[in-house]
């Protein structure tokens, strides 16, 4: 929330008329009906997520990054890869932060084809990916065209390969700036092909909304969304973040899951060598040889990173924390009422900010009947996960 | 659900309705309750054919002795089917809602073509052939002759319908053409004969233009329908072209050398039936004496559309003399085709009038005025006593007749061009003559006099007042209504400069100019990198399109619209374009993106929708204005001014405007639907050439998007679509464009609605 991102400068924005803004919209002109709509979007996806669903908590999600040449419009300043990377990155650390038990892999398309950028895995540093792939990224001049479905190939090879247990979630989420795609053969076979895998693709249009893509999430039951600007863009990304209901489709099954502890060798300690975490065996580029790391309860085979699925005994490894964080998705809060102001009686206070009530509507929670505004309302369901006035009550009494 | 407009209870076979509909129909009863005529226009995809519907069954079931009959003329075979099948719809619901079964009978009618069932005859591919065939097969004479000779081939469809399908009406219910297809399968009858006989008593009727327009299809289809009807023209905007279609005639060369040819047949033929039945060729000149009386005393009754073609001091007169017996007729044909080829051979154009025409006959060959109006009446007739069985064969002797009859008959309102070649080629010979009519009232005057209500409605309609001007009627209702929408769902932007500050215009002066040439380039690219899927691209004309294209290529800048998307073209061959259109679409489809060029007034322009993402940008490059050296289109513009003091440029601007209309209009078909349009052209800001758009464009053209630069167009198109993007729900249309029953009822919604209607 701190990192509320600044408004560019009048400068640097694009044709603007800021006259029109000004201009009174009673006619239910366009200005003030898009905000209207955007308003309610903002509660309806806090009504979304509040029912009773099955959340899907374990998830595998793949994000595809379009790097076409339309990643150089600079409508989103200073140029729209900048600022996806600048978002990619609060979305991965969001992501964990949120999925504690989940995974995360990337891919970016270009040049009429995909490279897989990481694989699906647990926690890592966000840093490291956008190292990387900056460094990729400009070594390569950019290419002509884009495509979604040069990534698929590369997508299904990948969730494939590492056998997904019939209870995660498998998700793609499409960051889509190009209006094009090029496809060497039906995309409709591989909309089809996804639907059958259930694969749940989700889209973020950057420009305008295509058709394809419309279908596509249709199709697979995700979502797709077309920014605005950048903060519409940074609020896009957190619908993400939260897990999204579990298809009635997918299994339920007990997970055996294994808490391996933290086992920190000293260098002075002359009986512990170090070894290789199993999780880097395949992949050169990780660091080698390490003292410490997370044995495996089952067969001490050692990672450096949680949470894993032992490569050796194909357990499932995580740490207690891990869980705690997951846990307020089990047992979400009510959805805030909705009330207008006019009818709202009491003072005209945000509970939480203080600040005053100006918006049209003031939000009350169904326990303690203390008024929010709507950014508040926003925040406690999004960050806090629990009712500040709630949790003071109960700590008077 | 049910509507209560001003009294009369309306069965509507939706749950929600658009304000807008709602006005429609307030204006539509009141135009019916009138018994006049109307001319409304409401913007596609408002629903306009179901109000239409809804409305005027309403009315008859109410006042069935006010309003006998609906005559719905469509366009073409899918929107008559179209038509039908919001008919079938609203019929189930009157179904549904009083329980009781459906006494009405609505069926479509269209040419032999569509409706035939005989295996043989329903092979053919062309109209004509099918035409010429099913006569060779139905005619009377053939039929006689089957008694005599049993082996004579003939249709046992319509033996079987003339047998029976006379006394037994057609039950009840819908008919679309297939429906009428598979009725006379089953019962073994024609449905074509059906069609057309039951239209008589059918309660409504769905049909084309032509049959109500053409003077010479109208005289044998909607000859006897009842006055009390109310006549619909849907998609009327170019009602006056149709109109002027139907009454002109074009002979070339290749007319006169067939029509010769027809001629040497008919003489052979008079020989032969001399030598074995002369008393068939009295029998007719003996009725030929009694003249056309028949028609006459039909007409006087107020049974039949009347035929502009066959005036009325012709049917008071028996047939002159000179052309009563079948050789002299032949002679007086002959001598006519001389005279006409003798005025084909000429090296400079040449434009008179009729009378002109006719001095000059009279003095070269002696073929008087009255024998030619009395050509058509007495070629039909002769082709009967000869039992010719091919038809088709003798379609030009037969246009030729029509030419002398016309000719004769107005002295104004025509005009006779001879052009020795075509303007584009002028060094190949090919001479035509121009039988051209200049007055749209000719045709569809007998409409406007027979019916008691004729609706025009369309889309684009503006400005509505030019339309009773040039038609020469005068209307009771004159209303255009605009689109209420949730969100402002088109965007129409006049692009003016290019970025370089260049005026960009397809204006005559300046459409070589490298420099727009260039702009209107860069305007597409960079069009193509922002909309997505399809744009469609207006030109002014196919020669405009290949210099622009070809000049685009040079530049390279088709190379850089190609990374964006793909380009296809349409071309004047109907096969190419289609192919082309399906391929566009297909693009369109699966994400490729794609362009489509195309011409207005072309087959694009007119007919196709580009439905959301079929077309999410109209571009129209230049004003389309109509090729205006043409000496059909001078003389046209002269006599509108001198007959309806309509000035010769308000006149080419209201063509240019509602052809501009039509075009960028492809890309909204409904409220869900959204789309850009822009046009291109510096002149598009000026007052009189913006004032003629549909109100419903035009409303929502800001002083602000006059005059842009290409850039300025691209940064609002680009957040015009974003806007666009964010989901959009019914629940948002709820109330504001989409109403529900309790919503209509409220005072404050019945006062927006009065607002929808403008009245003119």
């Amino acid at each position: 929330m701190d990192e509320e991102p600044e408004r560019t400068k009048r400068w640097e924005g694009g044709y603007e008329r800021t006259w029109e803004v000004l201009k009174e919209d009673e006619s239910g002109s366009l200005k003030a009906t898009v905000e209207d709509i955007l308003f309610k979007d903002k509660r309806k996806r806090v009504f979304e997520n509040y029912g009773q669903v099955r959340l899907g908590m374990m998830r595998h999600l793949f994000v595809v990054i379009d790097t076409s040449r339309t990643m150089e419009d600079q409508d989103l300043k200073p140029n729209r890869l900048t600022s996806t990377l600048k978002l990619m990155e609060y979305f991965v650390d969001e992501y964990f932060d949120q999925n504690p038990i989940s995974q995360i892999g990337i891919i970016i398309t270009k040049n009429k084809r995909a490279e897989k950028l990481t694989d699906l895995a647990g926690e890592f540093s966000p840093r490291r990916i956008t190292a990387v792939w900056l460094l990729k990224h400009f070594s390569d001049s950019f290419c002509a065209g884009s495509s979604i479905s040069h990534g698929w190939p590369r997508l299904k090879q990948s969730v494939s390969n590492r056998h997904m247990p019939g209870h995660t979630s498998r998700e793609v989420l499409v960051i889509f700036s190009s209006l094009t795609t090029c496809d060497p053969s039906n995309i409709y076979d591989l909309i089809k092909t996804l639907k059958g895998l259930k694969i749940r693709v989700s889209v973020i249009g950057l420009s305008a909304e295509v058709r394809v893509c419309t279908i596509l999430t249709r199709e697979t039951g995700g979502t797709y969304h077309v920014i605005l600007d950048e903060t519409h863009f940074r609020e896009l990304l957190t619908f993400h973040v939260k897990p999204p209901p579990a298809s009635s489709s997918s299994e339920c099954s007990l997970i055996r899951m294994g808490f391996p502890q933290h086992a920190i060798a000293s260098v002075s300690d002359q009986d512990s060598k170090p070894s290789f975490s199993m999780s880097h065996l395949d992949n050169s580029s990780g660091p080698g040889l390490t003292l410490g790391g997370y044995y495996c309860p089952q067969c001490r085979a050692k990672y450096t990173e949680l949470p894993v699925e032992c490569k050796v005994c194909g357990l499932t490894l995580v740490s207690a924390p891990h869980l705690a964080r997951s846990f307020h998705h089990l047992f979400p809060m009510d959805a805030f009422q909705e009330m207008p102001l006019e009818e709202f009686e009491g003072e005209r206070f945000c509970e939480a900010c203080q600040g005053e009530l100006k918006d049209k509507s003031v939000f009350i929670c169904s326990v303690c009947s203390s008024a929010f505004c709507v950014e508040c309302d926003l925040f406690i369901h999004d960050t806090l996960h629990c009712c500040p006035s709630c949790i003071h009550s109960q700590s008077t009494s | 659900m049910k509507l209560n407009i001003e009294g009369l209870l309306v069965y509507f076979p939706y749950d929600y309705i658009y304000p807008e509909q709602y006005s429609y129909m307030q204006e539509l009863k009141r135009t019916l309750d009138a018994k006049g005529h109307g001319v409304l226009e409401m913007p596609s995809g408002t629903g306009k054919t179901i109000s239409l519907l809804s409305l005027i069954v309403a009315y008859q079931r109410a006042y069935p002795l006010e309003v006998t009959k609906l005559i719905y003329c469509s366009r073409t075979v899918p929107e008559i089917e179209k038509v039908v099948e919001e008919l079938r719809k609203l019929m189930e619901f009157y179904a549904k809602e009083t329980g009781e079964t459906n006494k009405l009978l609505a069926l479509a009618l269209s040419s032999r073509k569509n409706l035939c069932v005989h295996p043989e005859v329903s092979s053919l591919r062309f109209g004509k052939e099918v035409d010429g065939k099913c006569h060779s097969l139905t005619a009377s004479y053939i039929r006689a002759q089957r008694h005599s000779n049993p082996s004579q081939p003939i249709c046992h469809f319509f033996e079987e319908f003339d047998a029976l399908g006379r006394q037994v009406p057609i039950p009840p219910g819908i008919y679309n053409l297939d429906d009428l297809k598979a009725f006379g399968r089953r019962k073994g009858w024609c449905p074509y004969y059906l069609a057309r006989y039951s239209i008589l008593h059918a309660n409504i009727v769905v049909y084309s233009y032509h049959y109500l327009l053409d003077p010479k299809i109208a005289d044998l289809v909607s000859k006897e329908l009842a006055k009390k009807s109310v006549v619909v023209f849907d998609e009327a905007h170019n009602i006056d072209n149709v109109c002027i279609d139907s009454m002109s005639v074009n002979l070339t060369r290749r007319t006169l050398d067939r029509s010769q040819a027809n001629v040497e047949t008919l003489q052979n033929t008079i020989q032969r039936i001399k030598e074995i039945d002369a008393a068939k060729l009295k029998e007719e000149y003996r009725r030929l004496v009694e003249g056309l009386k028949e028609a006459n005393v039909a007409r006087e009754t107020d049974i039949y559309l009347s035929n502009p073609v066959l005036p009325d001091e012709i049917l008071q007169e028996a047939v002159p003399g000179s052309i009563r017996t079948a050789e002299h007729f032949v002679g007086f044909m002959k001598r006519l085709l001389e005279y006409l080829k003798s005025r084909l051979r000429i090296q400079h154009v040449v434009q008179e009038s009729s009378p002109q025409f006719l001095k000059d006959i009279y003095e070269k060959v002696c073929i008087d005025r009255k024998p030619l109006r009395f050509c058509a009446e007495r070629l039909r007739s002769l082709l009967r006593t000869l039992e010719i069985t091919d038809i088709a064969d003798f379609s030009p002797i037969t246009l030729i007749s029509h030419f002398a009859t016309l000719v004769s008959t107005y002295s104004k309102g025509f005009t006779i061009i001879i052009e020795p070649f075509e303007d584009k080629t002028p060094t190949i010979a090919n001479p035509v003559l121009h039988f051209s009519c200049m007055d749209p009232s000719i045709a569809i005057k007998p409409v406007f006099e027979r019916f008691q209500s004729v609706i025009i409605t369309s889309g684009t309609l503006s400005p509505l007042d030019i339309y009773p001007r040039i038609l020469d009627f005068r209307p009771v209702t004159m209303s255009s209504f605009t689109m209420t929408l949730a969100r402002t769902c088109l965007c129409p932007l006049i692009v003016g400069r290019g970025n370089d500050q260049v005026a960009i215009s397809s204006k005559f002066e300046t459409r070589e100019d490298f420099a727009v040439i260039r702009n209107y380039g860069n305007l597409l690219l960079e069009l193509s990198g922002i909309v997505p899927d399809g744009i469609v691209a207006f030109f002014t004309s196919y020669i405009y399109m290949e210099n622009i294209v070809a000049s685009w290529y040079e530049q390279g800048i088709l190379e850089n619209i190609q990374r964006n998307k793909l380009i296809f073209i349409e071309t004047p061959d109907a096969a190419e374009t289609s192919m082309a259109l399906e391929k566009y679409q297909e693009a369109c489809e699966n994400g490729r993106g794609a362009i489509l060029l195309s011409v207005a007034r072309g087959k694009v322009s007119e007919g196709i929708d580009f439905v959301h993402h079929y077309g999410r940008a109209v571009i129209m490059f230049g004003v389309p204005y109509v090729y205006t050296q043409s000496r059909i289109l001078k003389a046209r513009l002269e006599y509108l001014r001198d007959q309806f003091q309509i000035r010769e440029n308000d006149f080419l601007t209201f063509d240019a405007m509602r052809h501009a209309a039509q075009c960028v209009g492809r890309a909204i078909r409904g409220k869900t639907d959204y789309g850009l349009m822009i046009f291109a052209d510096k002149r598009y800001a000026r007052a009189d050439k913006r004032g003629k758009l549909p109100r419903w464009i035009q409303e929502h053209i800001s002083d602000g998007s006059l005059n842009l630069t290409i850039d300025e167009t691209v940064q609002l198109s680009k957040h015009f679509l974003r806007q666009m993007a964010q989901p959009f729900r019914r629940e948002d249309q709820l109330g504001l464009s989409l109403l529900t029953l309790d919503q209509l009822q409220s005072e404050e919604t019945l006062q927006r609605i009065a607002q929808i209607a403008q009245q003119v």
